[in-house]
Parts: C-alpha cells; sequence; structure tokens
C-alpha cells in the first residue's frame, strides 16, 4: 500500500471504522433479553406489548428494537425466526427475513439495519427490512391482531443501531452501504430504498 | 497434494478411463480455488478514500497545481480507485464461487459415472502450479493483484488455445478446459452410460449454492449496487442421465469461457474492445464469463494508468489497495507467531473439502446440516475471518516487509483423531500465540464432526463411528 499521511478533511469512504458513540440508551437496552419474551430480530418486528429490547413499547409492531440475540452473519442465529437474512444465502432464504425455519438458517446478521437490501431472489436490491416488516403485518392479519407502525419508517438506521448497541456490524467485505465516494447523496439512497426502490441498476 | 496420475495409457476420453477424466476436471477447477481466493485476499475492497484523495493532492500541489484544481482530481481518481477496487474483489469473488460451483457439478457427474469423488489434499502443493494437463503448461502463482497476475487468470479460463510453438509437436491431452469437457462430453454422448442414481449429490433447490451474496456486489460512482453474478447463469444440477450429464458440462463451459466464439487472446494480447454477446454466460446477457470478468478488470486497469498519466501521476494504481503480499508463500517460511495461525487456516481449508467429501456420503437432513452448518459456516465465519485476522500480521522475508497472507495448503490431518479434533487443537496452539482469533473458538466447536476418506472409505478410527453433529434440535 501507499505510504499516505495527507488527510484533507474529505469524509469519503474505506479507512478504519470510526469508533462508535457510546450507547445513549436506558440500562437494559444492551443486556440480554428475558427468555419469556417473543424473540424477533428488529425494530417494528414484536407481536407483543412489551416485547422489545427495552420492553416500554405499547403495541405489535411498534418495538424500539430485537429481543432475538444479537449477532452478525449467516449461520449465527440461535433458532427459528431468529434470523436477519439478505447478504448471504439462496433466493428462497432472502425471502425470509426474521422468519427462518430453525437455528443457523438465517442469513443475515440481527437486528436489520434500514440500509441492508437483498442480493438475491424476488427481493434482490430491495429493503430487507420493509420485506420483514412486509412477512410481520402479513402474520398479524392472519391472527386478526391489531398493530402499530414502526417506531422508523424503513427501520434502523446503521448509525442509529451503532449508537443504541455501542457497535454494530454486518457481515460482508464490500464496503459500507451508506457510503459515497464523493458523488452521491447517501440519504437519497436510504430514501429511494425506504420507498421499495431497487439498489441496483 | 496426493496427484491422481490422469491417462496413463491414452489421451482421450473413453468409458473406461471416464473416471480419471472426471476427477482431472474436479482437480483444475479446485487448482484455481487458492489462486483465486489469494489474491482476492490482497485486494483492500475499502481502502481508505481520504488517504487517497490526500496522497494525490500532495502530489500535484508539488507539481505546481493550485489546491482546489488538485483536490478536483483527487476526488475524481481516488472515486475511480475506490471503485475499482471494489470491482475487482467483487468480480475475483464471482468467479471463485464459480468454480466452486463447478467442483460440485464436476463431482455430481463423478458420483453419478464413476463413483466417489476426490477432493481433499487436491490442491496444489508446489508453487508455481500448473493445471493438470494443460498443453502448453503455463505456471500459476498465488501472487497478489497485478497486471501479471489477471494475465495468468485470462490463460485458465482462455476460450481459445494459448500458442506455444514449442509444444504443437507435442501430445495434446488438452488446450483449454473447455476442449477438455468437450472430450468428456463426447464420450457421454457416444456411449450408452450406467447412471448411478441412488448415491447422493448436492442437489438445486437445497439452499446450497446462490450466485450472490454481498461480497460479489461493488458499488460505482454513484455507490450504486451491482451484482456480478446472475440468477440465469447456473445452479447445481442433478446428474441423472445423458441430458443432464451434459447440461452440466455446458454449465461449467459456458460460466468460464463464454458461448462458442467468444473471443478469446488474439496474438497473445487482450481484446480490450466492446464486450460482444458470447462474452456472457447467461441467456439474460447480465454475467460476464470467466474470462471477459477478468479482461476488464485487466483493461480497466491500463485506462485508469493512462488517466492517472494524464493528469501527471506516474504510479502503480494498485498501490493504493494492493497489500503487500509475497508470492507463493509457505506455513513452513512464516515466523512462530504466525505459523500456528496459518495451520489452522489451512486445517480450516482442507476441512471444507472433507466435509464436501462426506455430503456425497450423506443424504437427506445429515448432508443438509453437514452443509450448511460445516460448509457454510467455515466459508463464510471462519476462514473468512481468520483470512482477515492473519493479514493484520506482518513479517521479514529477504529484507523486507509482508502481510501474512492465507496461504491455502492442503492440511495433513492425522488418521489417529477425527479431522475437528485436530482442529481444535490447532485452533488452541494458534490462539495463544495470537488471542486476537479467540472468538472463533465456539465456531469451531459448533462445526460438526466428519470423518476423513481414506482411498475412497471413510476413516473412522479417531473414535467417531459415525457423524456426530453439535447442533441442537430447534
Amino acid at each position: 500500500m501507499s505510504i499516505i499521511n495527507y488527510s484533507p478533511k474529505l469524509s469519503l469512504c474505506g479507512g478504519p471504522a470510526p469508533t462508535p458513540t457510546p450507547a445513549p440508551v436506558p440500562p437494559s437496552a444492551a443486556a440480554s433479553p428475558n427468555p419469556s419474551l417473543e424473540l424477533h430480530v428488529c425494530m417494528g418486528l414484536n407481536a407483543c406489548k412489551g416485547h422489545d429490547r427495552t420492553g416500554t413499547n405499547n403495541c405489535a409492531g411498534t418495538g424500539a428494537c430485537a429481543t432475538a440475540e444479537q449477532h452478525n452473519c449467516q449461520t449465527l442465529n440461535n433458532c427459528r425466526g431468529q434470523g436477519g437474512c439478505g447478504l448471504y444465502g439462496d433466493a428462497e432464504q432472502q425471502l425470509m427475513p426474521g422468519a427462518n425455519e430453525c437455528s443457523w438458517q438465517g442469513s443475515c446478521a440481527v437486528p436489520i439495519q434500514a440500509e441492508r437490501f437483498s442480493t438475491l431472489g424476488e427481493n434482490a436490491g430491495k429493503s430487507v427490512w420493509l420485506q420483514a416488516r412486509k412477512l410481520f403485518e402479513e402474520r398479524m392479519k392472519k391472527a386478526n391482531r391489531n398493530f402499530g407502525p414502526s417506531p422508523m419508517k424503513c427501520g434502523p438506521p446503521e448509525n442509529w443501531l451503532t449508537s443504541v448497541l455501542g457497535s454494530y456490524d454486518s457481515c460482508g467485505n464490500s464496503g459500507d452501504k451508506r457510503c459515497s465516494f464523493g458523488f452521491n447523496d447517501p440519504e437519497k439512497h436510504a430514501k429511494e430504498l425506504c420507498e421499495g426502490k431497487e439498489e441496483q441498476d | 497434494m496426493v496427484r491422481t496420475n490422469f491417462f496413463t495409457k491414452q489421451a482421450e476420453v473413453t468409458p473406461e478411463n471416464l473416471g480419471e477424466a472426471i476427477q482431472q476436471a474436479i482437480e483444475i477447477e479446485i487448482a484455481t480455488i487458492p489462486v483465486y481466493l489469494y489474491t482476492y485476499y490482497s485486494i483492500n475492497r475499502v481502502p481508505d478514500q481520504d488517504a487517497i484523495s490526500g496522497s494525490i493532492v500532495q502530489e500535484l500541489t508539488r507539481a505546481g497545481r493550485s489546491l482546489s484544481e488538485a483536490s478536483a482530481i483527487a476526488l475524481d481518481l481516488s472515486a475511480d480507485i475506490m471503485v475499482y477496487a471494489n470491482k475487482a474483489g467483487a468480480l475475483i469473488m464471482s468467479v471463485a464461487i464459480e468454480e466452486m460451483l463447478h467442483m460440485a457439478l464436476s463431482s455430481n457427474l463423478k458420483q453419478a459415472l464413476a463413483g466417489l469423488p476426490q477432493l481433499a489434499g487436491k490442491s496444489p502443493s508446489t508453487w508455481p502450479a500448473y493445471l493438470p494437463g494443460h498443453i502448453p503448461p503455463f505456471p500459476i502463482n498465488r501472487e497478489k493483484l497485478s497486471q501479471d497476475q489477471l494475465m495468468t487468470f485470462l490463460k485458465i479460463e482462455s476460450p481459445k488455445p494459448l500458442t506455444d510453438p514449442k509444444l504443437l509437436a507435442a501430445p495434446i491431452p488438452y488446450e483449454t478446459i473447455g476442449l477438455f469437457y468437450l472430450m468428456i462430453k463426447d464420450c457421454i454422448k457416444n456411449n450408452d452410460l450406467y447412471y448411478n442414481l441412488r448415491s447422493p449429490q448436492l442437489l438445486p433447490g437445497k439452499g446450497y449454492y446462490a450466485q450472490n451474496n454481498i461480497d460479489t456486489v461493488y458499488y460505482d460512482r454513484d455507490h450504486k449496487a451491482h451484482f456480478t453474478n446472475a440468477e440465469d447463469s447456473g445452479d447445481l444440477l442433478h446428474v441423472r442421465d445423458r441430458e443432464s450429464a451434459l447440461h452440466a458440462i455446458d454449465c461449467i463451459v459456458e460460466q468460464g469461457e463464454g458461448f462458442p466464439g467468444a473471443p478469446g487472446f488474439e496474438n497473445g494480447k487482450v481484446d480490450c474492445s466492446k464486450i460482444v454477446p458470447d462474452d456472457y454466460d447467461d441467456p439474460g446477457e447480465k454475467e460476464l464469463s470467466h474470462f471477459e470478468k477478468f479482461a476488464r478488470i485487466y483493461c480497466r486497469h491500463n485506462t485508469l494508468t493512462e488517466k492517472f498519466k494524464t493528469n501527471g501521476i506516474d504510479t502503480d494504481i494498485t498501490s493504493y489497495f494492493v497489500v503487500n503480499v509475497q508470492k507463493n508463500p509457505s506455513t513452513v517460511d512464516y515466523p512462530p507467531n504466525i505459523a500456528p495461525v496459518s495451520d489452522l487456516l489451512n486445517a480450516v481449508y482442507t476441512y471444507l473439502f472433507v466435509m464436501v467429501e462426506n455430503c456425497y456420503m450423506q443424504a437427506g437432513s445429515t448432508q443438509f446440516e453437514i452443509f450448511m452448518f460445516g460448509i457454510h459456516k467455515s466459508m463464510i465465519f471462519i476462514l473468512n475471518s481468520i483470512c482477515g485476522d492473519i493479514m493484520k500480521l506482518t513479517y521479514e522475508y529477504d529484507g523486507q516487509t509482508y502481510a501474512a497472507a492465507p496461504t491455502f495448503e492442503d492440511y495433513a490431518f492425522g488418521l489417529v483423531s477425527s479431522p475437528k479434533t485436530q482442529l481444535i487443537e490447532l485452533f488452541n496452539i494458534a490462539a495463544a500465540v495470537y488471542p486476537t482469533i479467540n472468538y472463533l473458538g465456539q465456531r469451531i466447536s459448533d462445526l460438526p464432526d466428519v470423518p476423513l476418506q481414506v482411498e475412497g472409505k471413510f476413516n473412522n478410527s479417531g473414535g467417531y463411528t459415525s457423524i456426530k453433529l453439535n447442533t441442537s434440535p430447534c
């Protein structure tokens, strides 16, 4: 590698990972979830009152964060319904974020950051969190349950997760999905993904 | 490497030597995997753009450009480097993934027509290596990304024979991988062969193969994602009759070389002109053949170098994002603080092949669990992690400082205990000298216990009479 020691103070891509901001959350937020809670993989995917990481949500679908154990890649989820999906795995798996059949079959990290897009199948290039929310809403309707809106319309942004959890990582070597080489506005990309547009050109 | 002696009596494929020929095909595919992976890991896919830009600004201002002008050029050139580094990595990984698919397709072919495929211990053991049977032979090195290395990749995937006047009079086992597969195809076409439908194969529809993942994705200048493999370019296939056998071979050849008629080397040079339909490997024309993927990286290097020169910067652009790893390193040459980590890495690498071999002895959920909990986990979350960790270590060799690289050597598992037992022992030794990898302990202990295959049979002398999986029922 070239020896480089000049920084023009641009905020571009790559380089060492930023130091995460300390978590400004209630003391119980990063602790192990209560085993009696239903385990789900992200914000807005809780089926019951009080079943999010802070235990303070009032209604199904309004929880702030996952109760399933945080993990950062495929094959690391503990059991059924606890995998994130999106970056690895086959086309069928990638349609089932938070709804995997068995342990270790989830194909990506938990929780699911808003910027994550599927890499294969019908949802390729589209938001993983929106797919997870869609499955959740279908499940609630089938069970004749009311549910509220997610605290964030498109799921938790990566920066927010980092600030809440202390650190956040999902797998892969291709770089930060929320980034700019100096020619794009990451906010615009995030908005497009949130609107259901494909990330892929 | 236990090298198989191919074609001891004849240089054509017949029903009698079909098994040897398919085994040779498997070993050709295996030989490419460590080479592509080695070069892949030499690439920093996400270099520090601020640092690159700053370096360019310094150079341009020293040459008399104003700061604002230099900054604008630096932003443009650094973005080019960011895209190139990421794209080169994505394309090489997309090819490596398909080589693994080819290994599995060839193994399915062998299982159907000639018995168990042999995979473990078949990686090249001496470097430079040579593709088994390729005429003319050419050296293949584990090297960092460079134009020379890309030229080697292009030779491996060439759809056209490599001209070597000195060797034209020699016997010709095969001149391109495609022609070699054609010999197998002719044998299958022209003979009424028995297809074994009872022995397990790696089948589609089970989640074993995914054309794309996040590592085959790259971002363009606008940070839009591009997927380098197409979903219609190929998949696992059950070899059950002549038609499916021929289909499997077509998939392998088209992914490597493109459709018949694809341009290759012209007078030893790469054609960097416009892509033609035959350069694709899928009906939708979304995925380039391996040859054309490498050609695109090679050609873009040239145009980028020219662009830097036009702006007054005469440099090897790979210096911005390629890690300085040694050519063809061996674990025995590594110092004591690196060698145990390298041993562990190679044992995990070899265990992958052991597990794939075992999948050809197991059907149903046992095969599924070995594949998903053993092979997927090992590739993505153990091997990839150790590769990243070992490259943080440096060593001196011949007066130069190098980053330690994954050597992808076959690890010689002993027969006294199971490979997994040995993996755990190796992990303990490696973690003692490099505690950074402590986090891998649980992942390794979660792997299934799979015995070694010895001369076509599985060795159970290590205390395991059957496969024991450390998986909890759901």
